[in-house]
């Protein structure tokens, strides 16, 4: 039984969290059954998943810059074309897209986080806001095997 | 020769020096919350047991993220030269791989069995 077939169109998905690495392993099985339920693929929804669990550890890391206790809002939708997904964090409100783009060195730690969003996203968009930052991201049910994201959705 | 070696975390439930290699098995997921102990523990292996060809079977690691890439790179590179193997892959954690083309500066091979030949 897949759950596409027994329900493909999901409630929306809304959580609650905290930027403690703690919740990532919860926060990342949580929108990898919501992305079952939409339909998706086992590889679609690893990689969802994982683009998730590397865009939270940006926001502990960065918007947080470490600390444990701060909040964070995740909400996803399905649509007949996509799963789309938002990441609300009340950080530094940096946009990871903004900073210089600079060539990928295997051997230099850093930047494997944001290859992943923007190669396993259709759409990614970081809007800053007064007091933080939106993040929104598609996922495509029509995905070509190779495609890289549109900077706004 | 096979000579155990002891590790403090799950996260490496064994490990031992295989003739000139050291030899460890990773087991669980890997994210932001338990990388710094997998760091923490294979440098600590590295330092007791110097070596400069380590083999980490990754069969039981369902899941990885980044941040258990860059404990990988950082070990790489303490190695000053020497290599790496990465058995036994599963298919979460070779896709992750491929995207952050580390299969350029790791040698990925099927089999631990393979890595020590």
């Amino acid at each position: 039984m897949t759950p596409s077939r027994t329900n493909p169109k999901p409630p929306p998905l809304r959580l609650k969290t905290l930027s403690d690495p703690a919740t990532l392993a919860q926060t990342r099985r949580a929108i990898e059954m919501f992305a079952a339920q939409c339909g998706f693929d086992e590889t679609a929804r690893g990689e969802i998943g994982l683009v998730i669990n590397e865009a939270l550890a940006n926001v502990i890391r960065h918007a947080y810059q470490g600390a444990t206790d701060q909040p964070i809002e995740l909400s996803a939708q399905n649509t007949d074309e996509d799963i789309c997904i938002t990441i609300r964090d009340w950080g530094v409100g940096i946009n990871p897209l903004e900073l210089p783009p600079k060539k990928h060195d295997p051997l230099k730690p850093g930047g494997v986080g944001l290859i992943c969003i923007r190669q396993m996203m259709d759409e990614v968009e970081y809007r800053k806001q007064p007091d933080g930052m939106l993040l929104t991201m598609r996922r495509s049910r029509l995905r070509p095997k190779v495609q890289g994201a549109k900077e706004a959705c | 020769m096979s000579e155990p070696l002891k590790t403090a975390s799950k996260l490496v439930p064994a490990a031992r020096k295989e003739g000139d290699a050291l030899v460890a098995s990773i087991s669980g997921e890997i994210d932001l919350n338990n990388s710094p102990e997998l760091r923490t523990t294979l440098l600590g292996l590295l330092a007791r047991s110097p070596s400069k060809k380590i083999v980490l079977n990754l069969a039981q690691v369902p899941y990885m993220d980044s941040s258990a890439v860059a404990v990988l790179v950082e070990l790489l590179r303490k190695l000053n030269g020497g290599k790496i193997f990465l058995t036994d892959l599963q298919k979460r954690v070779q896709g992750l791989l491929e995207v952050a083309k580390l299969s350029t500066i790791f040698k990925i091979v099927p089999t631990e069995k393979e890595a020590l030949a």
